[in-house]
Formats: structure tokens, sequence, C-alpha cells
């Protein structure tokens, strides 16, 4: 027994010594998983502080101002500059590279306005055109404020209470913590960290098994007077390290990440610290054990490297859409999501984020699943191993 | 010391797996072949040999002949279906591990790790051996110096020749000095240098200051025999046909030329088990 452990300890060395000796593998994962998270999150970042930067701009883009002073002049006090539009905004607007919604006034606007012949201002913008659509809100606030003034102001000439026209009062309360609305934003950062312990586990999980078949290497490894489960547990040690080791590398990635920041707001929001990157990290491990076994257990049954990656695209398949479950918001969480693999380190990771508490029952659920999906994909690699050596 | 009785493996035709062209293929040796019925290819029906201490016994056979499968249920890497094997009196499939642990074995498929340097692919298995990782590092300079290799030890194996890799992979198998050694097809792909290198290394192991070594190697090259093996096995369609020294075969035969005498011992039993099949 003592021998076999040592044999376990041996073999988890020769192992991840052979795994970090695949610099060109390593890199790729690194660059695609580990970068790719901070880099989207800055370029989010860059986005809403756009949109912020626009909205404190307080800036109007009309086309045919000239036909309406008493709009302009309505504007200019709620101290908006008001910018003419170009002549081709529409195919701007298309191209996106105008980023404001444009405001149409008629040519006779003026003089329908004072007959009371309700003209028709249109505010034009492109779905497809992310900022300027972003500002569309506020463009119909603005004009919606310009229209209660007129409204406000014959109803006063003719003696009438502004209450008649607003019988009621409409006020906001929103119940989202910062944090809870950060996670609109920041809610694919599991995502992320999870495609991360995927993707460092399956290369290592491919090479130990259908590589080594591929080699010519697992029949003399066999030779060896080694018991099969030491042999299984030094490979998947090994696989999960790496597995990990990837994983604590994208967690942290993304603390340096938000000092880079460029909206405030976001900074502010964004509640993502060591303790967040701990949490995260003793969520995965669990994760990056089961799956480092079910890719070894799917992947000795092949006879090649490349025909093992095949095969293994059935659990990367399964493991990047079930977490979209959650990031599509179909039908909120149930608790189903508890049990199923990726799906449940997502929603956890999800409420980390948002700053909730776990109970036990909810970490409990997702760490007996892991542990037995490690569990049967570890004793599923050592049955199979003889027979994957002489076929 | 190795001895093997009556060993007999048959493999079953996977029916679904291999789908309805596999079957066909079967179907078409079956009736040409004895070893292979419709449901099962029979790899090896009757194999006995020994092979004592400070000799070199060779297991002489067309290709599949079944060498490579005797060889496997040795290092208990298959189980035999009937027949028994001891190496050193230790029963191979009551006892795997012992056995591994007196046998130093270079299969057919000799695998080293590209990313890992020769002395670490030979240290790994020393280790995995029981040996502390000074003794394993030692003895593997001390093979390296034996089969002039020691310039190689440093360098992965990723961008080894064949012969270079035939040579570390014999190391690793020798790292943990076995008194027993099994060899499959050794001489495959080397160049005439190489396979005189190998040759003398295995003559040397043979006399006692080399350890007086138990060897086993399995070839079908004629010549390599006549110049190596103090025993022949002859084997041929899962059958040990004739055994004996080289000079005792020419005897047996009638004939002056080895190869003439193999291909007679060899075709003799083709010739039989095609008449105790019909």
């Amino acid at each position: 027994m003592k021998r076999s452990i040592a044999a376990v300890a041996i073999v988890l060395r020769k192992e991840l010594r052979d795994a970090l000796r695949d610099r060109r593998t390593l890199m790729t994962v690194l660059v695609s998983a580990v970068l790719m998270g901070p880099l989207v999150l800055l370029a989010i970042s860059g986005l809403v502080a756009s949109l912020e930067a626009r909205a404190e701009q307080r800036e109007v883009v009309v086309a045919g101002i000239a036909n309406a002073p008493t709009l302009r002049n309505y504007l200019e006090r709620q101290t908006y500059v008001v910018k003419e539009a170009p002549r081709d905004f529409e195919s701007q607007l298309r191209r996106s590279t105008l980023h404001d919604p444009v405001v149409v006034v008629p040519e006779h606007f003026e003089a329908e306005l004072v007959r009371g012949d309700v003209p028709v201002v249109e505010i034009v913008s492109d779905s497809a055109n992310q900022r300027a659509e972003a500002s569309t809100a506020r463009i119909e606030r603005l004009l919606g404020g310009f229209s209660r003034e007129r409204a406000l102001l014959s109803l006063a000439l003719r003696g009438v209470s502004a209450q008649v026209l607003e019988p009621m009062e409409v006020e906001d309360r929103d119940l989202a913590s910062t944090q809870t609305r950060a996670t609109r934003i920041t809610g694919m950062l599991p995502y992320f960290v999870m495609m991360a312990v995927l993707y460092g586990a399956l290369n290592a999980a491919l090479d130990t098994t259908a590589g080594e078949r591929e080699r010519g290497s697992l029949e003399p490894l066999l030779m060896n007077p080694t018991e099969r489960w030491a042999l299984v547990a030094g490979k998947w040690g090994a696989v999960v390290c790496v597995s990990v080791l990837i994983a604590v590398l994208s967690c942290f990635s993304f603390l340096p990440g938000q000092w880079v920041l460029r909206s405030d707001t976001l900074q502010a929001m964004f509640q993502y610290g060591p303790r967040e990157a701990g949490l995260f990290i003793l969520l995965l491990l669990p994760l990056a054990a089961a799956l480092s076994a079910v890719l070894m257990a799917v992947a000795i049954r092949s006879r090649t490297f490349k025909e093992a990656q095949a095969s293994s695209t059935v659990v990367v398949l399964a493991v990047s859409l079930l977490p979209l479950v959650n990031v599509f918001d179909l039908g909120g969480e149930a608790p189903w999501h508890l049990w199923a693999p990726a799906l449940a380190q997502n929603t956890l990771m999800t409420r980390v984020l948002k700053g909730e508490a776990l109970d036990a029952w909810q970490v409990l659920v997702p760490l007996g699943v892991c542990a037995a999906l490690a569990a049967s994909g570890v004793w599923s690699v050592a049955r199979q191993l003889h027979q994957a050596a002489v076929k | 010391m190795i001895e093997v009785r009556s060993l007999a493996k048959s493999f079953a035709v996977p029916a679904r797996s291999g789908g309805w062209r596999r079957t066909r293929k079967v179907d078409r040796a079956a009736a040409t072949s004895p070893t292979v019925d419709d449901r099962r290819v029979h790899a090896v029906v009757d194999v006995s040999f020994d092979a004592p201490d400070g000799r070199i016994t060779g297991l002489l056979g067309p290709n599949g002949a079944g060498k490579t499968t005797t060889l496997r249920m040795l290092a208990a890497l298959i189980a035999p279906d009937a027949g028994t094997m001891r190496v050193d009196g230790i029963d191979v499939v009551a006892r795997p591990r012992e056995v591994l642990a007196r046998m130093g074995v270079l299969s057919d498929a000799r695998g080293l790790y590209p990313r890992l340097t020769a002395r670490e692919n030979i240290v790994y298995y020393g280790e995995l051996h029981g040996m502390g990782r000074d003794a394993a590092e030692a003895r593997a300079v001390e093979l390296a110096r034996r089969f002039e290799m020691t310039a190689l030890l440093d360098r992965r194996a990723g961008g080894f020749s064949q012969g270079e890799r035939m040579k570390t992979a014999l190391c690793r198998a020798l790292v943990h000095d076995p008194p027993n050694i099994v060899l499959d097809e050794p001489t495959n792909g080397l160049d005439v240098l190489a396979t005189r290198a190998l040759r003398d290394s295995l003559r040397w192991l043979r006399t006692p200051e080399g350890g007086a070594k138990c060897i086993v190697f399995s070839t079908h090259i004629m010549q390599e025999v006549e110049r190596l093996c103090d025993g022949v096995v002859v084997v041929a369609h899962g059958r040990t046909v004739a055994t004996g020294t080289v000079d005792e075969l020419l005897a047996k035969t009638g004939q002056r030329d080895f190869e003439e005498a193999f291909v007679e011992l060899a075709f003799v039993a083709e010739r039989g088990a095609a008449e105790v099949a019909s």
C-alpha cells in the first residue's frame, strides 16, 4: 500500500512535468482561457465608459432644428447642446459611425404646433447600433418633457390645475443591490473561468490516456509492477493539478483586470476581490476533479489523440452549453441546477458575485455530484487500462 | 528462468464494433487458416518452452505466429485461456507484480515520452520499480555507458532516431537489473551497427559478469537466431513446432541451411495443422 502511494506520487510528478513541458499547448490555453476574460471585461468597461460619457455630454443631434425655435429654446433651457445632424445620418447610424440617435423635425413643425395639429417628431436610431440605441430612451424622455411643458402651459392659460394631467405619480424603486445590478454585466465571468478549467483539463487528460496509447508507451508502462489504480490515480491527479492551475490563473487574472476598468460606475459595482477569487477556486476544485476523470474515461477508449478529441467534444459541448441556462436566464434558478455539473458551479459563482451567502446544501450537492463523477471516471479508466494497452 | 507450458489464448471477434466488413474478413480467413473460426481468433494454441538462466533463447516464427501474444501473456498484460507460466518459479497469473519486478520487458510497443529526456524516461521506470531516485539515476548512467548513449542522456526523446529510441527503451527495461529479460523483435528498425551493438550487449548480459541473465527474444530473422541464440523455439500458427539448438534443428530436418530448416519446420506445421483442420 505504501509503495502504491509512492507510485501515485511518482506518476503524478512525471505527468505534471510532461504536461508543463508542453509549452505550446499551455500557452494556447493560457491565452485563450486566461486572457480572454479580462480582455472581454476591458471591452465592456470601455463600452460602459463611453455610454456614461455620452450621457454626461448632454448633447442632442437634431435634423432640421431651424424649423423648431420653440423646441430649441426648450432644449437649451435643459442645458443641452443642440447639434445639427449630418446629411447622411441614416447611413452613418447603420454603419455605427454615428453614436447618437437623431431627432428629425418636420418642416412645418412650428406652424403645426401653434395650430395644435400635433406635429410628428421622429427619433431615428438603429437597433443594431448599440450606443445610439442606449441613448434613445434619454432623448425620448427629453422630448416627452417638452410635450408635458407645452401641455401644462396651455392648461395653465385656461386656469386648469396641472394635476389634471398627472392624476398619478410614478416612481422607480430598484430592489437590486449594486452587486446584483453589476452581475448583469459581470455575469459571464464565471463562464470564462469554467472554460479555463475545461480547456486546462482537456489536453492533459487526452495526452495521458489516448496520447499514451498513440505513442505506444501505455503497454510498457503496464509492464511495471505498479498497481493499476495507482497509475490512474497519479495521472488523474496530474490532470486535476493542471486544470486547477489554469483555473487559479484565470480567477486571479480578473483582479488586475478590474484595476484598468475605465468606468467608475462599473468599478464600483464590480465586487471581485481576493475573497471572491478564492471562493471561485474552492467551487471549481470539484468540477476540475470530475471533468478530468470524465475526459480521461472518454479518451482512454480512443486509439489516437485525434480520435479522443472528436469523442470528447460531447463533454466539452455539455460543459459549455449547460451554464448558458443561467446566462440566458431560462426560467430563473431551479433546484435541479445544483445537480447538473458546470451549471451548478456557474449558479454558485454567480451567487458569490452577487454577494449572496451560500448554504451548506448548495455546496454539498454539487460536491457530491462531482465526487461521484470523478470516482466513476477513475474507476472506468482503471478498468479499461489493460484492454487499451493491447488493442 | 522462465518456464511456459501449454499456453493458449483466443480472442473473440467483435461482432458489432467491427462491423460487417471485419466479420467478412474473418470468415474468409476461417476458410484458409486453422487458427481462425467464425467466432474466435486463436492467436496461441499450444506454446511451451523453457528458457534457462545464462542463456539466450530465441522465439522464432513467421509474422502472426503468436510470438507477441505469448510475450504479452508472459508480461501479465493479458490473461491466458489455458497453460501455466513461471518466472523464477513464480506463477505469472497468480502473482503478476512479483514476476514483473523480476523481469525486464522490451515489448512490441516501445514508446517513449517525447518531452522527457532519455535520463528522465529511464529513471521514471526505475522509480516505478521501487528504486530510489539516486539509485535509478546511477543505474541510468551505468546503462547509458554500456549501450554507448551517454551523449543522449540529457536530450529529449522527441528527436531521437529509431536506434536511439530502441536503446533508450532497452535501458528503461533493464533499469531495475532484472534477472529475466524478454525482448520482442528488438532489432526491428535498427541498422547494422545498432543491431551489432545490441547483439554484443545481449551476449554480455548472458555472461556471469553481465549477471547471467535469462534472455528470451522473439524474432523472425534467421541470422539473428544463428548468431546469438543458445536455444531456439520455433513457433508457427500458435504452436511450438520444434525446440533445440540451431545444430539440433539442422540435424532434425537434414538441412545445411538454417533458413531452409526453418521453412521446413514452419511449413510442415502449417500443412499438418491444415490436415488436422480438414
